[in-house]
């Protein structure tokens, strides 16, 4: 195998048979990685001295975990300004919690309204309860600044809308909604707002009660830096979410019928708990490195390699020109070429990793017209650096050169 | 309302690929409707040449026969196609060069040439 580098057609320099020393990571918006260093430190020594069932026994150690799940679910409450802590369910992920909430706020015959943009957990959901429970369902479109427009979401609601879901942040586009806004519209009809924080819980403030959301669900493993398996649903005390999965809580267990009260009530089984302290350790990073600020310079760096690709012949970027409130993402095309053939040419010459494809977002790429071609999505996270984009737009400008 | 959210709605094996059926190379031959082999052991040197005329070439050169010549062995002898890098280390070219070799690029020109299974991807 050959280690120098190389030359591309174009004179280009890359390497064959691996990438340089060190891998450019762009794909944050998948699962943000690395994780910091004490994060990963942090939930080991706690998971070493504390990784019992919480709740379950009538031990100290029982007890310590039980707290440090209680202490957990205070932060994130705090965090998206949410009144009750008992109102933070655990669960595996996004699409987990939204799975819970979804399934547990719609019933069969209802009206559901949602947006174009979604990816599909949502869409999935939405599609079986469809197909198996009778909803009928309506998609607002987005624009092409990629925004779905509030009054759009107020025209939809019927008087048997059960539910409304929208996404915060465009995990293709970047783009973040106005879902006060929305939230407002919601409100004076008097239907409940579901809000999928996946790709703005970590970057962004989301406010459960200050914009009078129902629920957010969100994940802890992208820009929250906690670990795969974490995430959760935290519901307003107005909202009424049905017990869709049953089992063990650790109380009330003479009783066959599943536990009622919050966070038992949406939650069954041993909890994850190495998850929950790798999150904790995630939301305290995040914190403690100014959340807005590490937004902004993310923000500079998506917008400085937008800019450079949007320079470069054949080139198409889907993602609009950045605002300040949005997330660090940026999709785009190189001529006709297949997407996935950018994203293994980026990974294999030039050590740039990168999502291709349809985002599991096939909506969102059936409007851009890249339904067959997919699209290549750079998403820049808490360690990217200048010279993370300096790499990926010199790799770029080699493909589209190539064309 | 939204549109099928299936890729075609077809009898596929997996992610809504279909059967198409089709002669070529003097023999009826299973493709999946985006143009790949549907049995991997279909493939064949003429059934390859056949292709590579269909996408517009005139024929297939050394180059060419050695890329896909790698990618059926390492199938063969991996049980799957050849990662990123493996492929670039396997056929001595970046990624890029290979690119421009076959009509399609890399997905839709080497593999589906080659006769590998249509990628697992979320495309």
């Amino acid at each position: 195998m050959t280690e120098s580098p190389s030359a591309t057609p174009d004179g280009a320099a890359c390497r064959i048979g691996g990438p340089p020393d060190k891998l450019v990571y762009l794909d944050n918006a998948a699962t943000s990685f690395p994780k910091p260093r004490s994060c990963l430190e942090g939930m080991i020594e706690t998971y070493a001295r504390l990784g019992v069932s919480p709740g379950r026994g009538s031990y100290d150690l029982s007890e310590e975990a039980s707290a440090l799940v209680d202490d957990t679910r205070r932060r994130l409450a705090a965090f998206f300004d949410a009144p009750d802590p008992e109102r933070v369910v655990f669960a595996a992920n996004a699409t987990d919690a939204l799975n819970l909430a979804i399934q547990g706020m719609v019933r069969s015959g209802g009206h559901v309204v949602s947006t174009r943009l979604e990816h599909n957990s949502v869409l999935r959901p939405l599609w079986h309860l469809r197909q198996n429970g009778g909803i009928e369902l309506d998609l607002v479109p987005f624009d092409r600044q990629g925004l779905v427009d509030p009054a759009d979401v107020a025209r939809a609601i019927r008087s048997d809308t059960a539910l409304v879901v929208v996404s915060h942040a465009s995990q293709v586009l970047g783009t973040v909604q106005p879902v006060a806004e929305i939230a407002a519209a919601c409100a004076e009809r008097g239907v409940p707002l579901l809000v999928d924080a996946a790709q703005s819980a970590g970057h962004v403030p989301v406010l459960l009660h200050a914009w009078g959301l129902s629920a957010i669900a969100f994940t802890g493993h992208k820009a929250l830096l906690g670990p795969s398996g974490s995430g959760g649903l935290v519901v307003s005390p107005e909202a009424e979410i049905v017990t869709t999965r049953f089992g063990g809580t650790g109380i009330e267990s003479a009783s066959l019928t599943h536990t009622q009260s919050y966070p038992h009530r949406l939650e069954a089984g041993t909890l994850n708990l190495l998850g929950i302290i790798g999150l904790a350790e995630g939301l305290s990073y995040v914190q403690a490195h100014d959340m807005a600020a590490s937004q902004r310079r993310e923000m500079a760096l998506v917008r400085r390699l937008r800019a450079g690709l949007a320079a470069l012949p054949g080139v198409v970027v889907y993602s609009p020109e950045p605002r300040d409130g949005d997330v660090p993402i940026v999709t785009c095309n190189v001529g006709g070429m297949v997407a996935a053939d950018v994203g293994a040419i980026l990974d294999a010459d030039y050590g740039i990793a990168v999502r291709t494809g349809l985002h599991c977002a096939p909506l969102v790429h059936q409007d851009l017209g890249t339904a067959e071609q997919g699209a290549v999505r750079f998403s820049v996270g808490h360690f990217s650096s200048d010279d993370d984009i300096a790499r990926a737009l010199q790799a770029m400008t080699a493909i589209a050169e190539s064309g | 309302m939204t549109p099928d959210l299936q890729a075609d709605g077809g009898s596929g094996r997996e992610f809504g690929l279909s059967r198409r059926p089709r002669q070529i190379a003097g023999r009826i031959v299973t493709f999946d409707n985006e143009g790949f082999l549907w049995t991997v052991d279909d493939w064949s040197e003429d059934l390859a040449a056949a292709l590579a005329v269909e996408a517009g070439l005139p024929g297939l050169d050394e180059t060419q026969w050695r890329v896909l010549h790698f990618l059926r062995q390492y199938y063969h002898e991996n049980g799957r196609s050849p990662l990123n890098r493996a492929l670039a280390a396997g056929t001595e070219m970046p990624l890029l060069r290979l690119e421009t070799l076959f009509p399609g690029g890399i997905k839709q020109g080497a593999r589906r040439l080659a006769g590998l299974p249509n990628p697992k991807t979320c495309m």
